[in-house]
Protein backbone atom coordinates (compact mmCIF):
# COMPACT_ATOMS: atom_id res chain seq x y z
CA UNK A 1 0.00 0.00 0.00
CA UNK A 2 1.42 3.17 -0.67
CA UNK A 3 1.90 5.69 1.74
CA UNK A 4 -1.22 8.40 2.17
CA UNK A 5 0.78 11.97 0.98
CA UNK A 6 1.36 14.48 4.28
CA UNK A 7 4.34 15.80 5.74
CA UNK A 8 2.37 17.19 8.10
CA UNK A 9 3.20 16.35 12.00
CA UNK A 10 -0.21 16.50 13.18
CA UNK A 11 -1.84 13.83 10.79
CA UNK A 12 1.05 11.42 10.74
CA UNK A 13 -0.03 11.04 14.10
CA UNK A 14 -3.56 10.51 13.47
CA UNK A 15 -2.38 7.86 10.94
CA UNK A 16 -0.47 6.35 13.58
CA UNK A 17 -3.01 6.24 15.94
CA UNK A 18 -5.82 5.09 14.00
CA UNK A 19 -3.48 2.41 12.79
CA UNK A 20 -3.05 1.67 16.27
CA UNK A 21 -7.03 1.24 17.02
CA UNK A 22 -7.38 -0.93 14.23
CA UNK A 23 -8.18 -4.02 15.88
CA UNK A 24 -9.92 -2.59 18.43
CA UNK A 25 -13.66 -1.86 19.25
CA UNK A 26 -13.02 1.58 19.62
CA UNK A 27 -15.56 4.50 18.11
CA UNK A 28 -13.08 7.00 16.96
CA UNK A 29 -14.14 10.47 14.53
CA UNK A 30 -12.38 12.53 12.41
CA UNK A 31 -13.42 16.21 11.89
CA UNK A 32 -12.20 18.45 9.55
CA UNK A 33 -13.30 21.35 6.86
CA UNK A 34 -14.59 19.54 3.51
CA UNK A 35 -11.77 19.09 1.36
CA UNK A 36 -9.21 18.38 3.86
CA UNK A 37 -8.39 15.09 2.76
CA UNK A 38 -9.90 13.17 5.79
CA UNK A 39 -12.45 10.92 3.58
CA UNK A 40 -9.06 9.76 1.18
CA UNK A 41 -7.19 9.29 4.18
CA UNK A 42 -10.03 6.83 6.22
CA UNK A 43 -10.64 5.10 2.64
CA UNK A 44 -6.74 4.59 2.32
CA UNK A 45 -6.26 3.12 5.74
CA UNK A 46 -9.23 0.74 5.72
CA UNK A 47 -9.85 0.15 2.14
CA UNK A 48 -12.15 -2.65 2.98
CA UNK A 49 -14.16 -1.62 5.66
CA UNK A 50 -18.17 -0.93 4.57
CA UNK A 51 -18.84 2.42 4.24
CA UNK A 52 -22.13 4.32 4.79
CA UNK A 53 -23.43 8.10 4.52
CA UNK A 54 -24.86 9.91 7.48
CA UNK A 55 -27.25 11.47 5.31
CA UNK A 56 -29.21 8.50 5.44
CA UNK A 57 -30.37 6.81 8.47
CA UNK A 58 -32.18 3.75 7.69
CA UNK A 59 -28.77 2.66 6.12
CA UNK A 60 -26.39 3.65 8.77
CA UNK A 61 -28.66 1.72 11.04
CA UNK A 62 -29.03 -1.50 8.73
CA UNK A 63 -24.94 -1.56 8.56
CA UNK A 64 -24.92 -0.84 12.06
CA UNK A 65 -26.89 -4.36 13.08
CA UNK A 66 -24.79 -6.29 10.31
CA UNK A 67 -21.68 -5.46 10.97
CA UNK A 68 -18.70 -4.83 13.73
CA UNK A 69 -16.98 -2.38 11.67
CA UNK A 70 -17.73 0.60 9.40
CA UNK A 71 -17.08 4.09 8.01
CA UNK A 72 -19.66 6.72 8.48
CA UNK A 73 -19.14 9.62 6.20
CA UNK A 74 -21.37 12.80 6.69
CA UNK A 75 -21.73 11.61 10.85
CA UNK A 76 -23.19 15.32 11.38
CA UNK A 77 -25.78 14.55 8.68
CA UNK A 78 -27.31 11.67 11.17
CA UNK A 79 -30.50 13.11 12.33
CA UNK A 80 -30.68 10.71 15.97
CA UNK A 81 -27.27 9.58 16.84
CA UNK A 82 -29.28 9.04 20.06
CA UNK A 83 -30.43 5.94 18.36
CA UNK A 84 -27.04 4.60 17.26
CA UNK A 85 -25.38 2.50 19.59
CA UNK A 86 -21.55 1.74 18.97
CA UNK A 87 -20.54 -0.19 21.87
CA UNK A 88 -18.60 -3.27 20.66
CA UNK A 89 -18.08 -2.14 17.27
CA UNK A 90 -15.11 -0.62 15.21
CA UNK A 91 -16.46 2.80 14.16
CA UNK A 92 -14.78 5.44 11.63
CA UNK A 93 -16.88 8.69 11.21
CA UNK A 94 -16.24 12.04 9.26
CA UNK A 95 -17.54 15.15 10.27
CA UNK A 96 -17.10 18.57 8.19
CA UNK A 97 -17.93 20.28 11.83
CA UNK A 98 -17.99 18.83 15.37
CA UNK A 99 -21.57 20.18 16.30
CA UNK A 100 -23.13 19.48 20.06
CA UNK A 101 -19.11 18.36 21.42
CA UNK A 102 -21.16 17.09 24.61
CA UNK A 103 -22.47 14.48 22.75
CA UNK A 104 -19.34 13.63 20.46
CA UNK A 105 -17.09 13.32 24.00
CA UNK A 106 -19.74 10.87 25.18
CA UNK A 107 -19.70 9.03 21.73
CA UNK A 108 -16.47 8.93 20.69
CA UNK A 109 -13.55 7.44 22.30
CA UNK A 110 -11.26 8.77 20.30
CA UNK A 111 -11.77 12.52 18.63
CA UNK A 112 -9.38 13.51 15.82
CA UNK A 113 -9.44 17.40 14.56
CA UNK A 114 -8.08 16.87 10.38
CA UNK A 115 -6.39 20.50 10.10
CA UNK A 116 -7.21 22.35 7.86
CA UNK A 117 -4.58 22.88 4.55
CA UNK A 118 -3.89 26.34 5.24
CA UNK A 119 -2.47 25.33 8.79
CA UNK A 120 -0.50 22.84 7.05
CA UNK A 121 2.19 24.71 4.94
CA UNK A 122 4.01 21.70 4.24
CA UNK A 123 1.20 20.09 2.62
CA UNK A 124 0.59 22.72 0.22
CA UNK A 125 3.66 22.57 -1.43
CA UNK A 126 3.09 18.62 -1.61
CA UNK A 127 0.23 18.41 -3.02
CA UNK A 128 0.66 21.59 -6.06
CA UNK A 129 3.40 18.96 -6.82
CA UNK A 130 1.43 15.98 -7.11
CA UNK A 131 -1.42 17.52 -8.93
CA UNK A 132 1.13 19.62 -11.19
CA UNK A 133 2.34 16.47 -12.26
CA UNK A 134 -1.05 14.71 -11.94
CA UNK A 135 -2.36 17.25 -14.38
CA UNK A 136 0.49 17.36 -17.09
CA UNK A 137 -0.15 13.70 -17.29
CA UNK A 138 -4.20 13.80 -17.39
CA UNK A 139 -3.35 16.58 -20.43
CA UNK A 140 -0.44 14.61 -21.91
CA UNK A 141 1.78 18.21 -21.50
CA UNK A 142 5.63 17.76 -22.53
CA UNK A 143 6.26 21.84 -21.45
CA UNK A 144 7.50 22.80 -18.58
CA UNK A 145 5.51 24.37 -15.80
CA UNK A 146 6.73 26.89 -13.65
CA UNK A 147 4.04 27.38 -10.70
CA UNK A 148 4.24 30.50 -8.59
CA UNK A 149 3.04 30.18 -4.94
CA UNK A 150 0.19 33.01 -5.34
CA UNK A 151 -1.88 31.43 -7.89
CA UNK A 152 -2.39 28.29 -5.58
CA UNK A 153 -5.62 28.32 -4.31
CA UNK A 154 -6.53 26.73 -0.78
CA UNK A 155 -9.92 28.60 0.41
CA UNK A 156 -11.36 25.17 -0.49
CA UNK A 157 -8.18 23.17 0.91
CA UNK A 158 -7.39 20.34 -1.29
CA UNK A 159 -10.32 20.76 -4.03
CA UNK A 160 -9.65 24.80 -4.80
CA UNK A 161 -5.79 23.62 -4.90
CA UNK A 162 -6.46 21.59 -6.96
CA UNK A 163 -8.64 23.56 -9.58
CA UNK A 164 -5.92 26.06 -9.34
CA UNK A 165 -3.28 24.06 -10.62
CA UNK A 166 -5.10 22.83 -13.59
CA UNK A 167 -6.26 26.08 -14.60
CA UNK A 168 -2.48 27.26 -14.12
CA UNK A 169 -0.89 24.40 -16.33
CA UNK A 170 -3.50 24.73 -18.65
CA UNK A 171 -3.07 28.78 -19.39
CA UNK A 172 0.95 28.34 -19.05
CA UNK A 173 0.67 25.42 -21.54
CA UNK A 174 -1.98 27.23 -24.48
CA UNK A 175 0.08 28.46 -27.73
CA UNK A 176 -1.16 31.06 -29.64
CA UNK A 177 -4.47 29.35 -30.65
CA UNK A 178 -5.03 28.39 -27.45
CA UNK A 179 -4.77 31.68 -26.17
CA UNK A 180 -6.89 33.53 -29.09
CA UNK A 181 -9.81 31.26 -28.66
CA UNK A 182 -9.60 31.70 -24.67
CA UNK A 183 -9.62 35.49 -25.55
CA UNK A 184 -12.19 34.94 -27.85
CA UNK A 185 -14.85 33.52 -25.70
CA UNK A 186 -14.34 36.04 -22.80
CA UNK A 187 -15.21 38.69 -25.18
CA UNK A 188 -18.28 36.90 -26.86
CA UNK A 189 -19.05 36.76 -23.07
CA UNK A 190 -18.45 40.60 -21.84
CA UNK A 191 -19.96 42.17 -25.37
CA UNK A 192 -22.49 43.97 -25.85
CA UNK A 193 -22.64 45.16 -22.26
CA UNK A 194 -18.63 45.58 -22.27
CA UNK A 195 -17.49 46.64 -25.56
CA UNK A 196 -15.25 49.44 -24.55
CA UNK A 197 -11.88 48.86 -27.09
CA UNK A 198 -9.20 50.72 -24.28
CA UNK A 199 -10.71 48.61 -21.34
CA UNK A 200 -10.31 45.66 -22.92
CA UNK A 201 -6.64 46.61 -24.43
CA UNK A 202 -5.28 45.82 -20.70
CA UNK A 203 -5.80 42.26 -21.42
CA UNK A 204 -3.13 42.52 -24.26
CA UNK A 205 -0.62 45.29 -22.46
CA UNK A 206 -0.72 44.06 -19.11
CA UNK A 207 0.76 40.62 -18.87
CA UNK A 208 2.91 42.24 -21.42
CA UNK A 209 4.59 44.98 -19.77
CA UNK A 210 4.89 42.47 -16.70
CA UNK A 211 6.30 39.73 -18.60
CA UNK A 212 8.92 42.46 -20.95
CA UNK A 213 9.77 43.85 -17.61
CA UNK A 214 10.67 40.68 -16.11
CA UNK A 215 12.65 40.06 -18.82
CA UNK A 216 14.71 43.44 -19.57
CA UNK A 217 14.77 44.72 -16.16
CA UNK A 218 13.97 48.65 -17.16
CA UNK A 219 11.82 50.44 -18.71
CA UNK A 220 14.15 52.21 -21.27
CA UNK A 221 15.68 48.44 -22.57
CA UNK A 222 12.15 47.29 -22.66
CA UNK A 223 10.88 50.02 -24.66
CA UNK A 224 13.85 48.95 -27.26
CA UNK A 225 12.62 46.11 -27.31
CA UNK A 226 9.01 46.70 -27.77
CA UNK A 227 9.80 49.32 -30.36
CA UNK A 228 8.02 51.68 -28.84
CA UNK A 229 8.77 55.21 -27.37
CA UNK A 230 10.02 55.60 -24.01
CA UNK A 231 7.26 58.09 -22.78
CA UNK A 232 4.67 55.82 -24.18
CA UNK A 233 5.85 52.93 -22.12
CA UNK A 234 5.62 54.73 -19.11
CA UNK A 235 2.18 56.28 -19.60
CA UNK A 236 1.33 52.46 -20.26
CA UNK A 237 3.10 51.01 -17.35
CA UNK A 238 1.21 54.13 -14.86
CA UNK A 239 -2.06 52.59 -16.56
CA UNK A 240 -2.00 49.04 -16.50
CA UNK A 241 0.69 47.90 -13.69
CA UNK B 1 -18.99 -6.70 84.50
CA UNK B 2 -19.75 -7.80 87.56
CA UNK B 3 -17.99 -11.25 88.37
CA UNK B 4 -15.82 -10.89 85.19
CA UNK B 5 -12.14 -11.09 84.88
CA UNK B 6 -10.53 -8.62 83.16
CA UNK B 7 -11.73 -9.17 79.08
CA UNK B 8 -8.84 -8.95 76.49
CA UNK B 9 -9.71 -6.91 73.34
CA UNK B 10 -6.82 -7.01 71.92
CA UNK B 11 -8.16 -9.68 69.41
CA UNK B 12 -11.28 -7.62 68.47
CA UNK B 13 -8.92 -4.29 67.96
CA UNK B 14 -6.53 -6.50 66.15
CA UNK B 15 -9.21 -7.59 63.42
CA UNK B 16 -11.30 -4.55 63.76
CA UNK B 17 -11.87 -2.93 59.99
CA UNK B 18 -10.73 0.50 61.02
CA UNK B 19 -7.13 0.98 61.11
CA UNK B 20 -6.05 1.91 64.79
CA UNK B 21 -2.54 3.12 65.97
CA UNK B 22 -1.20 3.77 69.49
CA UNK B 23 1.98 6.03 69.79
CA UNK B 24 4.11 7.13 72.39
CA UNK B 25 5.21 10.23 73.24
CA UNK B 26 8.20 10.60 70.67
CA UNK B 27 5.67 9.15 68.11
CA UNK B 28 6.73 5.42 68.06
CA UNK B 29 4.85 2.99 67.33
CA UNK B 30 3.46 1.05 70.61
CA UNK B 31 -0.12 -0.93 68.87
CA UNK B 32 -1.18 -1.15 65.67
CA UNK B 33 -3.74 -3.79 64.16
CA UNK B 34 -4.14 -5.33 61.07
CA UNK B 35 -5.57 -2.50 59.65
CA UNK B 36 -3.21 -0.69 60.27
CA UNK B 37 -0.28 -2.41 59.04
CA UNK B 38 -1.73 -2.32 55.43
CA UNK B 39 -2.69 1.70 56.33
CA UNK B 40 1.21 2.18 57.00
CA UNK B 41 2.11 0.49 53.51
CA UNK B 42 0.92 3.90 52.14
CA UNK B 43 1.50 6.54 54.47
CA UNK B 44 4.50 7.29 56.89
CA UNK B 45 3.61 6.61 60.18
CA UNK B 46 5.07 10.13 61.18
CA UNK B 47 2.37 11.84 59.00
CA UNK B 48 0.17 9.47 61.09
CA UNK B 49 1.73 10.93 64.73
CA UNK B 50 1.67 14.56 63.25
CA UNK B 51 -2.41 13.80 62.16
CA UNK B 52 -3.01 12.52 65.50
CA UNK B 53 -1.05 15.48 67.56
CA UNK B 54 -2.94 18.16 65.57
CA UNK B 55 -6.40 16.76 66.52
CA UNK B 56 -6.09 15.61 69.67
CA UNK B 57 -8.38 17.13 72.37
CA UNK B 58 -7.56 20.11 74.15
CA UNK B 59 -7.96 17.78 76.92
CA UNK B 60 -7.55 13.87 77.89
CA UNK B 61 -10.44 12.03 75.90
CA UNK B 62 -11.32 11.64 73.02
CA UNK B 63 -12.28 13.91 70.28
CA UNK B 64 -13.59 12.79 66.35
CA UNK B 65 -13.15 14.83 63.35
CA UNK B 66 -15.33 14.45 59.89
CA UNK B 67 -12.21 15.49 57.63
CA UNK B 68 -11.14 13.95 54.09
CA UNK B 69 -8.43 12.01 53.76
CA UNK B 70 -7.06 9.62 50.60
CA UNK B 71 -4.04 7.36 50.90
CA UNK B 72 -3.55 6.14 47.80
CA UNK B 73 -6.81 3.79 47.26
CA UNK B 74 -7.59 3.83 51.04
CA UNK B 75 -9.81 6.71 51.47
CA UNK B 76 -11.51 7.81 54.92
CA UNK B 77 -14.00 10.35 56.38
CA UNK B 78 -12.86 10.76 59.88
CA UNK B 79 -10.65 10.26 62.77
CA UNK B 80 -10.69 9.76 66.24
CA UNK B 81 -7.99 10.71 68.50
CA UNK B 82 -7.62 9.56 72.13
CA UNK B 83 -5.47 10.03 74.91
CA UNK B 84 -5.56 9.41 78.90
CA UNK B 85 -2.14 10.09 79.59
CA UNK B 86 1.01 11.90 78.82
CA UNK B 87 2.75 8.60 78.00
CA UNK B 88 -0.01 8.25 74.65
CA UNK B 89 -2.16 8.76 72.15
CA UNK B 90 -4.45 6.43 69.64
CA UNK B 91 -5.73 7.52 66.56
CA UNK B 92 -8.61 5.24 64.66
CA UNK B 93 -9.32 5.98 61.12
CA UNK B 94 -12.53 5.38 59.31
CA UNK B 95 -12.95 4.15 55.72
CA UNK B 96 -15.24 5.98 53.43
CA UNK B 97 -17.76 3.33 52.32
CA UNK B 98 -17.00 2.42 48.34
CA UNK B 99 -19.63 3.44 46.54
CA UNK B 100 -19.74 0.03 43.81
CA UNK B 101 -22.29 -0.37 40.87
CA UNK B 102 -24.58 -3.09 41.55
CA UNK B 103 -24.84 -4.07 37.97
CA UNK B 104 -22.10 -6.79 37.09
CA UNK B 105 -19.58 -5.75 34.64
CA UNK B 106 -21.00 -6.73 30.88
CA UNK B 107 -19.14 -9.39 29.66
CA UNK B 108 -19.50 -9.09 26.06
CA UNK B 109 -18.17 -5.72 26.57
CA UNK B 110 -14.92 -7.06 27.76
CA UNK B 111 -12.29 -7.91 24.85
CA UNK B 112 -8.69 -9.56 25.04
CA UNK B 113 -6.67 -6.33 24.94
CA UNK B 114 -3.21 -5.22 25.04
CA UNK B 115 -3.72 -1.90 27.46
CA UNK B 116 -0.25 -0.74 26.19
CA UNK B 117 -2.05 -0.13 22.54
CA UNK B 118 -4.70 2.00 24.23
CA UNK B 119 -2.21 4.12 25.83
CA UNK B 120 -0.38 4.23 23.16
CA UNK B 121 -2.73 5.60 20.31
CA UNK B 122 -4.10 8.16 23.25
CA UNK B 123 -1.01 9.54 23.81
CA UNK B 124 -0.81 9.97 19.88
CA UNK B 125 -3.90 11.72 19.98
CA UNK B 126 -3.07 13.90 23.33
CA UNK B 127 0.03 14.94 21.46
CA UNK B 128 -1.79 16.05 18.22
CA UNK B 129 -2.96 19.13 20.36
CA UNK B 130 -0.15 19.44 22.98
CA UNK B 131 3.09 19.90 23.03
CA UNK B 132 3.86 17.87 26.86
CA UNK B 133 6.71 15.99 26.82
CA UNK B 134 5.68 12.15 28.08
CA UNK B 135 8.14 10.21 30.46
CA UNK B 136 6.81 6.52 30.15
CA UNK B 137 7.46 3.98 32.60
CA UNK B 138 5.10 1.09 30.94
CA UNK B 139 5.61 -2.54 31.30
CA UNK B 140 5.48 -3.82 27.70
CA UNK B 141 5.39 -7.34 28.88
CA UNK B 142 2.23 -6.98 30.70
CA UNK B 143 -0.37 -9.70 29.48
CA UNK B 144 -3.41 -9.04 27.20
CA UNK B 145 -6.30 -9.02 29.46
CA UNK B 146 -10.09 -8.19 29.57
CA UNK B 147 -11.15 -4.71 28.71
CA UNK B 148 -13.75 -2.29 27.95
CA UNK B 149 -11.82 -0.99 24.87
CA UNK B 150 -14.35 1.63 23.98
CA UNK B 151 -14.91 2.43 27.75
CA UNK B 152 -11.45 2.47 28.53
CA UNK B 153 -10.36 4.35 25.82
CA UNK B 154 -13.03 7.09 26.35
CA UNK B 155 -11.76 6.81 30.15
CA UNK B 156 -8.20 7.67 29.07
CA UNK B 157 -8.77 10.45 26.63
CA UNK B 158 -10.60 12.60 29.57
CA UNK B 159 -8.12 11.90 31.80
CA UNK B 160 -4.70 12.84 29.86
CA UNK B 161 -7.29 16.04 28.90
CA UNK B 162 -7.10 17.33 32.25
CA UNK B 163 -3.01 17.24 32.20
CA UNK B 164 -3.43 20.01 29.01
CA UNK B 165 -1.91 22.41 30.68
CA UNK B 166 0.96 20.26 31.86
CA UNK B 167 4.61 20.36 30.25
CA UNK B 168 5.79 17.46 31.51
CA UNK B 169 3.42 14.21 32.32
CA UNK B 170 4.48 11.22 34.11
CA UNK B 171 3.22 7.96 33.26
CA UNK B 172 3.31 4.85 34.48
CA UNK B 173 1.41 1.10 34.04
CA UNK B 174 2.67 -1.99 35.70
CA UNK B 175 1.39 -4.39 37.79
CA UNK B 176 0.28 -3.92 41.74
CA UNK B 177 2.52 -6.35 43.05
CA UNK B 178 0.66 -8.41 45.62
CA UNK B 179 -2.54 -6.26 45.60
CA UNK B 180 -5.67 -7.32 44.22
CA UNK B 181 -9.35 -6.34 43.83
CA UNK B 182 -12.73 -8.42 44.34
CA UNK B 183 -14.82 -8.36 40.80
CA UNK B 184 -17.67 -10.47 41.11
CA UNK B 185 -16.80 -12.72 44.39
CA UNK B 186 -13.58 -13.53 42.63
CA UNK B 187 -9.90 -11.92 43.57
CA UNK B 188 -8.04 -10.18 40.68
CA UNK B 189 -4.87 -8.91 40.22
CA UNK B 190 -4.64 -4.97 39.48
CA UNK B 191 -2.97 -3.22 36.69
CA UNK B 192 -2.08 0.62 37.92
CA UNK B 193 -1.80 3.14 36.22
CA UNK B 194 -0.89 6.79 36.88
CA UNK B 195 -0.75 9.93 35.46
CA UNK B 196 1.01 12.44 37.15
CA UNK B 197 2.22 15.89 36.81
CA UNK B 198 2.91 18.99 38.32
CA UNK B 199 -0.96 20.17 38.73
CA UNK B 200 -4.13 19.26 36.79
CA UNK B 201 -7.40 20.34 36.30
CA UNK B 202 -10.01 18.77 37.98
CA UNK B 203 -13.70 20.30 35.94
CA UNK B 204 -13.99 16.69 35.03
CA UNK B 205 -13.25 14.32 38.18
CA UNK B 206 -16.86 13.44 38.76
CA UNK B 207 -17.50 12.28 34.85
CA UNK B 208 -13.93 10.03 35.25
CA UNK B 209 -15.13 8.37 38.27
CA UNK B 210 -18.29 7.79 37.08
CA UNK B 211 -17.01 6.11 33.98
CA UNK B 212 -14.30 4.21 35.82
CA UNK B 213 -16.72 3.17 38.48
CA UNK B 214 -18.96 1.37 35.20
CA UNK B 215 -15.86 -0.45 34.46
CA UNK B 216 -15.06 -1.62 38.33
CA UNK B 217 -11.77 0.58 37.69
CA UNK B 218 -11.03 2.10 40.95
CA UNK B 219 -9.94 5.84 40.89
CA UNK B 220 -7.74 8.00 42.65
CA UNK B 221 -8.00 11.34 42.34
CA UNK B 222 -5.09 13.91 43.81
CA UNK B 223 -4.12 17.47 43.39
CA UNK B 224 -1.28 15.98 40.69
CA UNK B 225 -1.77 12.74 40.18
CA UNK B 226 -4.92 10.70 38.87
CA UNK B 227 -4.53 6.32 39.13
CA UNK B 228 -6.45 3.65 37.98
CA UNK B 229 -6.39 0.16 39.89
CA UNK B 230 -7.95 -1.82 36.86
CA UNK B 231 -8.94 -5.13 37.55
CA UNK B 232 -6.89 -7.55 35.50
CA UNK B 233 -9.19 -9.94 34.21
CA UNK B 234 -8.01 -13.17 31.45
CA UNK B 235 -10.99 -15.81 31.87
Amino acid sequence: MQNYATRSETVQQIIKSLNLTRTLYVSSIIIGEPWSGKRTLVRHLFPDLPTVDGHDQEAVETLLSQTDALIIEHYEKIPNTERLDFEDKHIIAIADYAGNTKILDETFAFIYHMPPLRERPEDILLYADLYQKEAAETLMLDTEITLSKNVLDIRQNLRSLRASIYREVLLQSGDRDALERGLHHYFMGQMPEEADYHRHLGLFEKPLLEAGLHVYGSQLRLAEALGINRNTLRKKIHAWL
Amino acid sequence: MPGSESTDLTFFLDTDNSPFVLFDRHGSIVYLNDAAEILLAYVDKRELFDLALSYAPNDFGTRTTPMELHYRQLNFYAVTVAYQDEEQIGIRLYYRPRTRSNQPVDPSRLKMTNINTILEASIALFAMENSTRFDLLTDADLPEFKLDQNGFSKLLRRTLHLFRASADLHISLTMAVGESIMIDHKRRPIVRLTIQANGRYNDEDRTIKALADEMRIITLLDEHRILFDIPFIQE
